[in-house]
């Protein structure tokens, strides 16, 4: 009875404790750690050496033996903005992930891209960017240009049983009282939002030359990556009759990195298309490769090369862009190339 | 077993077995086979738009509008597929409905059918959590068949989970619809769970050409509804607005045609990257209305994590309540458990 009616006057000492730890936790939180900590989580057997790299994120801090950023810290919440970034040389890759555009944004947007119903969701503040200060050039890929390259007439593509739905909304005209004119599509965009987009580029031209090839070899060894970073540019689900998707990953290694901006379009029934497009930079040559390919095949041809190998779930895989593109033919390939010299004038000015 | 036991695993986030899941299905298609296609249903109720396999805001949803039976809940559709929980989802709102099923009502979306659900992730899911058996997702298939359409709220709100229909111009068209079936591609059944209003600003001179007919989408299938459309549809039934659901909106929620239709989009975060907010619009009567915004579950941002690093790290969170979160050692474990790829 006692305690009991301890118990009912203040508080409970315990919750008194728990809240101090919970305020010192936070107090101490707030103490910037000596990055040292972070080595925990690294195995490190070389000594600390001074890379050739920096980070130029402050909220994301690199370890203090390799400076390896892998991957930005988790996102920020306003109103810090948190726009992660790596410094290689020349060279400066930044990139950045919003939430999807606002209403007040889509109508920005629409107005832009008029005549163009926009697709479900759009990154349009992410982008991927990779900058070189020296020769004033700058790669990036973001939405809005990506789907500025989003033709405005009829891609001619149909859902699968369109024909079986406009056939039955003809039957069906005869006797109702509906306008003919309703029949007709009233607005011609592609709406699978296909786009042939290879980045948004400013600065010395590339030059064509489709027998280059990117440095396989180079790219297929383990190097550790400095920076990663993974994002989704636009997609929408077609009203559920597939995927059109374009994503942007990045990778930075010591020599090397690698962008691929894919578009992935499924359309149920009908076709597959992936389009790359893949930036190399190798630091140490500082030249620079922009490869374009575009896949495109049947869906049920590829549909019927998976039935081959499992069969329980065969729509599991068609959501795999890796596995649909290695089963993909090849309809059009280009190369370009850009060097640039290290310490002479860029030597593109020498070109027209 | 009991529902009540049920109720207890499913919200400590446990699936239920298989011979449990078959009976509780077999029961509600029971109870749903005596429902019109319309029903009818009285305020105050909160109306809750797409879910897709969110589970944990599922429940946050049951924290911020009041627990089932409560608060009244209208449920507009797209319950599975894309998020990560689509079976834990489905049973819970199936016990619930089978428990308290004047308390909570759910409206078919076009995800509750077979074709798409093999599409977009359900089906997967239930094979991966079911040991690779088919057969819960056919339980749960066949109930979506006997799902009603519609809801109207007082006489005055219509419900649905797409939009209308050139073949529906009154409600009794809908009653009529034989519901009990797939998804067809097209007629009636099929407009009200795709169809999309269009709000088309740019072309406001000629508004009577554009938005007096039912569109045609590019697609080749489907329409898109104008404001006449929606004019003509609720004078000639007498009702005041439409809610719907079907359409992502990064603030949770639309108004198109200044309030004729709302657009109530329940999904935070939308398949884990959207950004976006989601919200349940509480309906007092019909000129008095709440949307209830709502951000991601913190369930979610942990189990976002955790889908990269084996849950281990999830568990030592749980396990061990003295975790920095705010610590360079926690942020950087979270940030190197993610996947990294070496893709070419």
């Amino acid at each position: 009875m006692d305690r009991q009616r301890g118990a009912r006057h203040g508080i409970n000492t315990i919750q008194i404790n728990r809240a101090r730890e919970i305020h010192a936790q936070t107090v101490r939180s707030r103490i910037p750690q000596p990055t040292a900590a972070s080595s925990t989580l690294h195995s490190h057997d070389c000594a600390p050496t001074v890379p050739r790299y920096r980070s130029n994120n402050p909220n994301n801090p690199p370890c203090a033996h390799c400076g390896t950023v892998i991957i930005p810290a988790p996102k920020a919440t306003f109103p810090f903005e948190d726009t992660p970034s790596i410094t290689v040389d020349d060279w400066t890759i930044t990139t950045r992930k919003k939430p999807i555009l606002n209403s007040q944004e889509l109508d920005q947007w629409g107005e832009q891209l008029s005549g163009l119903t926009l697709p479900e969701m759009i990154f349009g503040n992410s982008y991927v960017q990779i900058k070189n200060e020296k020769h004033d050039l700058c790669i990036q890929f973001n939405a809005l240009d990506a789907l500025k390259a989003v033709k405005m007439e009829d891609s001619g593509i149909r859902v699968s049983y369109a024909h079986k739905w406009i056939k039955s909304k003809r039957e069906q005209q005869k006797t109702s009282e509906l306008h003919d004119s309703s029949l007709k599509i009233a607005q011609h965009y592609d709406w699978t939002y296909t786009t042939k987009y290879k980045g948004t580029h400013a600065g010395p031209e590339f030059i064509r030359d489709d027998s280059t090839e990117l440095p396989l070899d180079k790219l297929a060894k383990p190097d550790p990556i400095l920076f990663y970073d993974d994002m989704v540019l636009f997609e929408d689900e077609l009203a559920d009759n597939g995927i059109s998707l374009l994503n942007v990953k990045v990778r930075v290694m010591h020599e090397r990195l690698l962008i691929l901006s894919r578009f992935f379009l499924r359309v149920d029934g009908v076709l597959f298309r992936v389009f790359d497009t893949r930036v190399y930079v190798d630091f140490h040559e500082n030249k620079v490769i922009r490869e374009y390919k575009e896949h495109e095949g049947e869906y049920n041809a590829i549909l019927a090369k998976h039935k081959m190998v499992h069969s329980h779930d065969p729509k599991a895989v068609l959501r795999d862009s890796n596995w649909v593109a290695q089963q993909l033919p090849l309809v059009k390939r280009e190369c370009e190339v850009l060097e640039l010299n290290k310490d002479s004038e860029p030597k593109c000015e020498e070109n027209p | 077993m009991e529902l009540d036991k049920c109720l207890e695993k499913l919200y400590a986030g446990q699936l239920l077995p298989e011979p449990t899941l078959r009976a509780l299905c077999f029961k509600l298609k029971e109870k749903l086979v005596k429902e019109s296609n319309v029903v009818h249903v009285s305020t105050p109720i909160t109306v809750v738009g797409d879910i897709h396999g969110q589970f944990h805001d599922l429940l946050e949803i049951f924290h911020i509008g009041g627990p089932v039976p409560d608060t009244n809940y209208l449920f507009l559709g797209d319950y599975v597929d894309r998020g990560l929980y689509s079976v834990e989802t489905i049973t819970l709102l199936i016990v619930l409905k089978l428990r308290y099923p004047n308390r909570i009502h759910l409206i078919r979306g076009n995800h509750e059918s077979r074709q798409i659900t093999q599409s977009y992730g359900f089906y997967t899911e239930c094979l991966n959590k079911y040991g690779g058996s088919s057969r819960v997702w056919q339980y749960f298939t066949d109930l979506f068949d006997y799902l009603v359409l519609c809801c109207i709220i007082d006489n005055e709100i219509f419900c649905v989970h797409g939009g209308l229909s050139p073949n529906v111009q009154t409600i009794d068209q809908i009653r009529i619809i034989d519901r009990i079936r797939e998804i067809p591609h097209d007629g009636a059944m099929a407009d009200l769970v795709w169809s999309d209003p269009e709000d088309d600003v740019t072309n406001r001179e000629d508004v009577t050409s554009v938005s007096s007919h039912f569109q045609v989408s590019p697609r080749g299938a489907g329409y898109t509804f104008g404001r006449n459309v929606v004019d003509k549809f609720l004078q000639l039934n007498g009702m005041s607005k439409i809610y719907r659901a079907h359409q992502l909106c990064n603030e949770g929620f639309q108004i198109y045609f200044d309030g004729l239709v709302t657009t109530v989009w329940s999904a935070p975060n939308y398949c884990y990257r959207c950004g976006n907010k989601a919200s349940i619009l509480e309906v007092y009567s019909k000129d008095e209305f709440y949307f209830n915004v709502f951000e991601e579950a913190p369930e979610n941002k942990l189990l976002n994590n955790s889908a990269m690093s084996n849950g281990n790290f999830i568990n030592n969170f749980f396990n061990d309540g003295m975790v920095d979160v705010f610590s360079d050692e926690y942020q950087a474990a979270s940030a190197t458990s993610r996947h990294v790829d070496y893709f070419l």
